[in-house]
């Protein structure tokens, strides 16, 4: 399929637009999205060359590149191919996944507040990973475990509360009940054991980027990919979710089947970003607010929180890496430090009129 | 390009193999398989307040270890024989590319660490974790020390600690067998919770040390498979723990508010061991959570002070 | 026969108050009774019978008076605290979800304690005062929150501030412990909350803040059920909204930061209680709180009861317990057709 600009063209696209015509689609492109995607994504692009050189070891950039295209010391290559680059990787895929679930959520929600991690998800998937590693005759590695609570405390929340519900109102209910039921529960597992092995549960229950399992990463990319593909073709539908039911059932969409499908996206994307960073959920509510600033609150930038989810999270890990160094500070313990006066504001601010 | 880099790949990785046979002499069987370290090791990191305590204990100085007090250092005990450590990351969280910067030889490790984990660090240096206790037989810390020992190729001098620890416990046994009647050697170790006693497994660290001064230690089968205490008990049970002694470890300094804050409890205060007053008041953090031969001699040292105050 | 009936079919705002009142009062009573007869230890039900009557041995006789009594009265004032709390803030946010556990109290207590941990206290000598003060903390900033997000009348906007603010003071605490073992290793015994091994004197350090608390709500129910009306009329009966709710605040906090002094976290028994009243009584303000008396007892002794059964030698944690009771509640108000708002 090949696009081309129309030379015929009978329809002038609005202003701010490009439009791109085929013979069977045309696309309208928002020319200011464009150009805020490509900044941000040379930021993301510095901060990645940035965390990639910098670190508790330090290296000269000339170190840097030689050991990113194979050569020099061979502990240099290591450390930034293995363990600063799988970082790095693990920080943009996750972050972006963190975000576009958050973003999702909130617009089924019509709350910013309403993200995964916060209605319990999360808390969740912490509880089956802390059951894993405190070692409750599970023998399941706690990644898969943290998947595994994800998925269930889904299910349980859709189950409990009957579907998503208007605003998916019942199902953030359900899931906020299950997320303190589990936390409750990863307590009481904590309190059972010796306190090295509570210690070894720890980046499980705050969120770490510290030496995780190389070949999840890869998985996490794709994953992170096709949720966000898919969930930009269905962007235009669910911009609607803005408007009240009956706008939506005028224009021929089915509301409950519309949230259902953003929520699975964003429980799948946070499952298995929980599975493999740990519940760093702040990100899920930083990233979408600040794309929504960048987008001066026009539509839904799923691009720009997918990119600023990245950007929070690489630049979270890359603090937590430095500025305490040699301690390193778990990227969810900086993302909640950063997030959490933000968060303060939102939740005294006199709220605005607005959908989000 | 691309075969001067092959062939210089292949030269530093012949060159690499080759050092491995000609050093390689050690092999110590751990939790995760067999681990061959060289045997001329001079960086260690520690990530295991343990085997800080063995390395000390023959007075080798280790060159990083993890936090455990405080930001910035490890336990008072050991802070003093290794002034001039590194610190690496805290037990919770370890600095990857800290222990990197120290060029360690060999890292060794709890018997708590991840797969995850490991993976990562036997990429750095020979990691070795030990194959750990699960409270089901005496905690077998001498094993846990030679291997430490082995690693770092000092096992004479780490045979000679063990050696210090066993001839003292066996003095302090004889003071234990004329002192306190063969009947009457039952200790217990427990935690004061709010809620209540929490009893420590007689398997743990402490445990052995006090059956190897002649006291019978106990947890009163109140210890779940696996775990190294039981559950807070009801206050209703507390009779469990009334034996002849009873140490109450407490994780705070001060060791007589501890013991002040349980008497509060009229459950506590009645229990015949207190009324005794053959209750010792014990450093937490070296009677529940470490091992090696410094901390058997501040354990020892409890022991013996509680016996010679009889 | 047909009395009973009758009381059934009634709506619940037109069932009488006192019948009521005593038919649970009767159960809370036979709860507590039952507390005193069960526990995890040796003295088993015909012992402690016997005890009660002035027979049975020095031992039992200990047991029920120096460990059950005490226990008892505590979970009975926690959970009149903690209920009253509940329907309190219910009705100044006009949210049958507000609990004032569930949005940050039980977080910000934890945040003290673990603050107080790091700074050298110990679990065992900590004083009442530090997991007061946090709970304290928690209470008024949700309450800040619910007084400016109330406006919405939008029930779960306040619940995820709740969860919000949780998470954060959880992450926060997660920094705190991160460096100190000890700390790390002691907290862990505290967030569970229970009532056991507390003693009377714990009960009479608080009694001042819960007398406070107590003649705060007497003074607010008859303007706070004016206020359910509408603010206008509520000003024109001569009261001020914005005063009564400042009290209201004051109120909760009091009694909600004391009951987690003395308890620890324990969740959910602020939503229940009053969802269970509301139940019996309706929506009124006045019959809400005053049938909270023998419920809120109910749930947490009822609760600790099972807590002795459950894990014998040991004893399961309260906060869990409640957690799971309390979880299905939260999400059977949700699962009515239409998120009720208070009036």
């Amino acid at each position: 399929m090949s696009l081309s600009h129309s030379s015929s063209a009978q329809l002038t696209p609005p202003s701010g637009y490009w439009l791109l015509r085929s013979k069977h689609m045309s696309l309208l492109l928002d020319r200011q999205a464009i150009r805020r995607n490509i900044l941000l994504s040379v930021a993301l692009l510095l901060i990645g060359i940035l965390s990639l050189g910098v670190g508790t070891l330090s290296l000269s950039p000339k170190e840097v590149v030689l050991a990113l295209i194979g050569q020099g010391d061979s502990m240099t290559q290591f450390v930034v191919n293995e363990l600063r680059l799988n970082r790095l990787l693990a920080g943009i895929y996750t972050g972006a996944a963190f975000s576009i679930a958050g973003c999702l959520m909130q617009t089924v929600a019509r709350n910013r507040l309403a993200t995964p991690g916060i209605i319990g998800i999360d808390n969740a998937a912490m509880a089956f990973a802390v059951a894993s590693v405190v070692g409750v005759g599970i023998g399941l590695a706690p990644s898969a475990m943290a998947l595994t609570g994800a998925a269930s405390a889904t299910a349980l929340a859709f189950i409990i509360g009957g579907g998503s519900g208007t605003r998916g109102y019942r199902f953030i209910v359900a899931g906020l009940a299950i997320g303190s039921v589990s936390a409750a529960v990863s307590q009481l597992l904590l309190s059972q054991v010796h306190i090295d092995t509570a210690n070894e549960a720890y980046p499980w229950t705050v969120g770490s980027l510290s030496a995780r399992p190389e070949e999840q990463i890869p998985w996490m990319g794709w994953i992170t990919l096709v949720g966000m593909v898919v969930s930009i073709f269905l962007c235009q539908r669910f911009q609607l979710m803005a408007f009240s039911d009956s706008v939506m059932t005028a224009l021929g969409r089915t509301p409950n089947r519309l949230r259902f499908s953003a929520v699975a996206i964003s429980v799948v994307l946070t499952g298995f970003a929980v599975a493999l960073a740990g519940p760093v959920g702040l990100v899920a509510l930083v990233g979408p607010e600040m794309a929504r600033t960048f987008a001066k609150h026009r539509g839904l930038p799923l691009v720009s929180s997918a990119l600023c989810g990245a950007i929070v999270m690489v630049l979270a890990d890359f603090a937590g890496r430095t500025l305490l160094s040699p301690i390193e500070i778990p990227v969810g313990v900086v993302t909640a430090v950063v997030g959490g006066p933000y968060l303060l504001w939102i939740l005294i601010r006199k709220p605005k009129r607005s959908t989000l | 390009m691309s075969l001067t880099r092959n062939i210089l790949f292949s030269t530093t990785s012949a060159m690499l193999v080759m050092s491995n046979v000609a050093l390689a002499d050690v092999t110590l069987d751990t939790k995760y398989g067999k681990v061959t370290v060289k045997d001329d090791v001079k960086n260690v990191v520690t990530l295991h307040e343990g085997a800080l305590d063995v390395m000390s204990a023959i007075n080798f100085k280790v060159a990083g270890s993890v936090a455990t007090r405080g930001s910035d250092t490890v336990s008072r005990y050991l802070a003093e024989r290794q002034p001039n450590i590194d610190i690496v990351g805290t037990a919770r969280e370890t600095n990857l590319e800290a222990v990197i910067n120290e060029r360690p030889d060999v890292i060794l490790a709890s018997p708590s660490l991840s797969q995850e984990q490991y993976n990562m660090l036997s990429k750095i240096a020979p990691t070795i974790v030990p194959i750990g206790s699960d409270y089901s037989t005496p905690f077998n810390w001498k094993a846990e020390a030679r291997l430490f020992g082995k690693a770092v190729s000092r096992e004479a001098d780490v045979e000679k600690a063990i050696t210090a620890v066993e001839e003292r416990a066996a003095s302090i046994k004889q003071k234990v067998e004329q002192t306190i009647p063969a009947d009457q050697r039952t200790a217990y170790v427990a935690r004061w919770m709010p809620q209540g006693p929490m009893a420590m497994s007689k398997n743990l660290f402490a445990g052995t040390l006090l059956a190897a001064t002649g006291f019978t230690a106990e947890d009163g089968g109140l210890i779940k498979a696996g775990r190294p205490h039981s559950s807070i008990l009801s206050l209703e049970n507390i009779s469990a723990i009334d034996h002849d002694w009873l140490f109450l470890a407490t994780l705070n300094e001060d060791g007589k508010a501890a013991l002040d804050a349980a008497k509060d409890s009229p459950a506590f205060s009645r229990l015949n061991v207190v009324q005794k007053d053959h209750v010792a008041t014990v450093d937490g953090q070296v009677w529940s959570s470490t091992s090696g031969p410094l901390a058997a001699h501040v354990v020892l040292d409890d022991i013996e002070r509680l016996v010679d105050n009889q | 026969m047909h009395f009973a009936t009758s009381f059934w079919q009634r709506a619940p705002s037109q069932r009488p108050l006192v019948v009521c009142f005593c038919l649970v009062s009767v159960l809370t009573i036979g709860c507590a009774l039952l507390s005193l007869l069960i526990g995890a230890g040796a003295v088993d039900i015909t012992e402690s019978w016997s005890t009660l009557w002035g027979q049975g041995n020095e031992e039992a006789h200990f047991v029920i008076m120096e460990l059950r009594l005490p226990r008892t009265l505590v979970g009975l004032v926690v959970g009149i605290a903690l209920g009253i709390s509940g329907a309190l803030m219910q009705a100044v946010a006009r949210n049958p979800l507000a609990e004032p556990g569930l949005l940050g109290v039980s977080a910000g207590a934890s945040f003290a304690v673990a603050a107080a941990l790091i700074l050298g206290a110990s679990a065992a000598t900590l004083a009442m005062g530090v997991a007061q003060l946090g709970a304290l903390a928690g209470c008024f900033f949700v309450m800040i929150a619910a007084r400016l997000q109330g406006q919405f009348k939008d029930p779960v906007r306040l619940v995820l501030a709740g969860a919000a603010l949780t998470s954060l003071l959880t992450a926060l605490t997660s920094i705190l412990l991160m460096y100190d073992q000890r700390a790390a290793d002691e907290i862990r015994f505290w967030v569970t909350g229970s009532v056991a091994g507390r003693h009377l004197s714990n009960l009479v350090t608080v009694l001042p803040y819960f007398a406070i608390a107590a003649a705060i709500t007497l003074y607010v129910s008859k303007p706070l059920a004016s206020m359910a009306l509408g603010e206008k009329v509520a000003l024109g009966l001569g009261h001020n909204p914005r005063t009564i709710r400042y009290l209201v605040m004051l109120a909760v906090a009091l009694f909600a930061g004391s009951a987690t002094a003395i308890a620890g976290p324990i969740m959910f028994v602020g939503l229940v209680v009053p969802f269970a009243a509301r139940a019996l009584v309706g929506p009124d303000i006045r019959r809400t709180m005053i049938m909270c008396l023998p419920i809120g007892p109910l749930m947490i002794i009822g609760a600790d009861i099972l807590t002795r059964m459950i894990a014998q030698p040991a004893e399961m944690p309260l906060g869990v317990l409640t957690a799971m009771v309390g979880a299905p509640v939260l999400m059977l108000i949700v699962r009515a057709k239409r998120l009720p708002t208070l009036a």
